[in-house]
């Protein structure tokens, strides 16, 4: 019969749409414990799978499925300390993961290794879990991540990863913001330096390449833009023709979801990427969110939790967590708001801002 | 538990741990704590290279085995920017043949043209070598099999920037755009090579290019990349600045309409309003703009009706009135019907 019928397909439609948050909270879960051998090329990356997990928990208001004192003392392991002579300083930040062989410790000081250093993204990273799980950073050696990040930044204002030397691109330019901003403390980097490496960025099509001359990219001119914005120096930046021209690069990225660049597919992770620059610039509430939010249900997978890049698409940590930071910004009920330029909750957002009063309060009642 | 080293010698599962050069070394394990997070299950193969390779690293032993070992650490996991680096540093301290090393990372990069260490370390390598002479070849290669690969195209900005190799780069460019006109990449690199040479400045190559876009438009109207490559070169010298060009795009909106060129449209009233506010210009734009929101760009309906209030209320009221003639028209016509 017609009427059945059409109850059936509407149901279908539905069944396709629906968010299934207990799976993405086993997803994380899962992601946090073993992955198989063919995960191996994550290794030196470790924590930022962890940070996606956690913080894709917290969006979905679930951490206390995991133990996040056991959570807190490995992080803290991978602090990379001075030694006591302090003839490290310069490599100094969060590792990655266990992988250069160093014995475990949560504590100081650090154990001299002629290669062990920090990682720009881990640091960043190391700090947003810490954060987010509530502890007060008093075990982070401030001086020493903010030598080590200082010793990471290049004449053209851009950062290397790595005091070894790696590429240098807008990533680590908003790895370096996010530490500075979560430290309070901007004296481990030039921000003037960094704003002209962003603005030599600006592409002829008025979105934010990787550097001068490179593509405008989803990627990037979020990196961009975040950076300014918790710098607080966007308006001053950027004038108002130039924010309208950025606000028309990115609202032209969404087909469905949002792609990265013109002419090319849509991906789930860009419903942040992108919805959060537009957020940021004030305008996400003037695109489709019914598209959007049905492309990235589409990536969900429905068995195993997650969501991928693509539909039909194997799931993975990183567009798990952006496909919910997407879905957060759309206002999604079961989930919490996510900061747009400081990506983690608002909630850790806060207890950050709790945090760095009572810093400021320590400073001034000593004097 | 391994396998006895019978089995093994017999399956010519050789293990790191069998072989007598590597006696010496302790292999290091790696060491999570009690309560290791996002572990990765290693099989055993992967743990004994690894464990090696930390037993090295440790001791900064500069040797041959060393360097054998950092290809296999690689073959395992190449995104691991330590082996990377150490093989660098071993490289330089065992004086290693760069052609070979240059043979080897072109492999390398042709299986995993997705990895950032891979082209890191090509870059090292041509800078050593200061030879560039074969980057835009296998660059092209690699754009081959995927022509919008980031990586590649910021090889290629380098390469071409650091060792002045513009001269051909527009002529690649367009052989690109005649395989795909579509291709992003290469409108930016279109624009890349010509801001470095030439530059916009000189008239006749500014016409060349809008003429370029107009062809191209012509050929594949839904294209937001030629759209933005022609509104980029133009509009810090304004949009309704290049002579005759408005007409074009006004015939053009008949026969190869799109929401690109009806937003070129609106942005070119909006410069016109800059230097000239008239109801009649802010109306046109007006016009377009509630075309794309309810017809043509509707995904962005709200965007474009934003777009309206905000040219209203930034125009509208110091926009000069009707001309006398329009208004008097209008009044005849009102009068007739």
């Amino acid at each position: 019969m017609g009427g059945e019928d059409e109850e059936r397909g509407k149901l279908k439609e539905f069944e396709q749409i629906d968010f299934l948050k207990d799976r993405h909270v086993r997803f994380f879960q899962r992601s946090l414990q073993v992955l198989p051998e063919r995960y191996s090329s994550l290794e030196t990356t470790r924590l930022t799978i962890v940070f996606f997990a956690l913080s894709g928990l917290d969006v979905l208001d679930a951490l206390h499925v995991i133990d996040k004192d056991n959570m807190i003392e490995w992080i803290y392991s991978l602090q990379v300390l001075p030694t006591e002579d302090e003839s490290n300083m310069q490599r100094c930040g969060f590792r990655g993961s266990s992988h250069i062989g160093l014995p475990y410790s949560s504590k100081g000081p650090g154990m001299a290794h002629p290669y062990d250093s920090g990682h720009i993204a881990m640091t960043y990273t190391g700090l947003a879990s810490l954060l987010l799980l509530g502890d007060d950073l008093s075990r982070v050696n401030k001086r020493a991540c903010l030598t080590g990040l200082k010793a990471l930044q290049l004449e053209d204002g851009s950062f290397y990863a790595v005091p070894e030397g790696s590429e240098n691109d807008m990533r680590f330019i908003y790895c370096a913001a996010c530490i500075c901003y979560m430290l309070d403390d901007w004296s481990g980097m030039d921000i003037h330096k960094a704003i002209e490496y962003i603005r030599r960025s600006m592409s002829y099509d008025n979105g934010i390449g990787q550097g001068a001359g490179l593509e405008s990219h989803g990627g990037s001119t979020f990196c961009a833009v975040a950076s300014l914005r918790l710098m607080g120096r966007l308006e001053e930046t950027l004038s108002e023709r130039e924010l309208d021209r950025i606000r028309r690069w990115c609202i032209m990225r969404q087909q469905t979801g949002f792609h990265g660049r013109p002419n090319k597919p849509v991906d789930t992770c860009y419903s942040f990427w992108v919805g959060a620059t537009l957020e940021l610039l004030d305008v996400f509430q003037y695109t489709n969110y019914e598209k959007n939010r049905n492309y990235i249900l589409s990536t969900q997978d429905r068995l195993v939790g997650g969501f991928a890049k693509w539909p039909d698409s194997h799931p993975d940590p990183l567009h798990a967590y952006f496909g919910l930071c997407g879905l957060s910004l759309l206002g999604e009920p079961e989930l919490m708001k996510v900061h747009p330029a400081l990506n983690v909750t608002q909630r850790a957002f806060q207890h950050l801002q709790q945090l760095q009063q009572a810093w400021r309060d320590n400073v001034s009642s000593c004097t | 538990p391994r396998p006895p080293l019978l089995c093994r010698k017999l399956s010519g599962l050789y293990f790191i741990e069998d072989r007598k050069e590597w006696s010496d070394l302790e292999p290091v394990p790696q060491d999570d704590g009690p309560n290791p997070v996002v572990k990765i299950a290693y099989s055993e193969k992967f743990t004994d290279v690894f464990d090696y390779f930390r037993a090295l690293l440790k001791n900064d032993e500069k040797s041959e085995r060393a360097f054998t070992l950092t290809a296999e650490a690689i073959e395992l996991n190449a995104a691991n920017y330590t082996v990377w680096h150490y093989r660098r540093v071993l490289l330089q301290a065992l004086e290693k043949d760069l052609r070979q090393e240059m043979r080897y990372i072109t492999a390398i990069i042709e299986e995993q043209p997705k990895n950032y260490q891979v082209w890191h370390h090509r870059r090292m390598v041509v800078e050593w070598l200061s030879d560039p002479s074969e980057e835009l070849e296998f660059i092209a290669d690699i754009l081959s099999q995927d022509a919008k690969n980031y990586h590649a195209w910021q090889h290629r900005q380098w390469v071409i920037q650091e060792y002045k190799l513009w001269d051909s780069e527009l002529e690649f460019v367009e052989r690109l755009l005649e395989e795909d006109v579509r291709n992003n990449s290469a409108w930016n690199q279109r624009h890349f090579v010509i801001s470095h040479t030439t530059g916009y400045s000189d008239p006749a190559i500014l016409d060349r290019e809008v003429q370029y876009c107009l062809c191209q438009i012509r050929k594949a109207p839904h294209n937001e990349s030629v759209w933005n490559y022609l509104k980029g070169i133009l509009q810090d010298r304004g949009l309704s600045s290049h002579p005759g060009l408005l007409e074009r795009v006004l015939e053009l909106k008949e026969t190869q309409c799109s929401p690109y060129l009806l937003a070129f449209l609106v942005d070119s009233y909006e410069d016109a309003l800059e230097t000239n506010n008239t109801r009649a210009t802010l109306n046109q734009a007006q016009e377009v703009c509630a075309l794309l929101a309810q017809v043509k760009d509707t995904i962005r309906r709200e965007y474009w009706l934003f777009l309206g209030r905000s040219l209203e209320s930034k125009y509208g009221p110091t926009a000069a009135p009707q001309s006398d003639a329009a208004s008097s028209d209008a009044a005849d016509q009102q009068e007739l019907s």
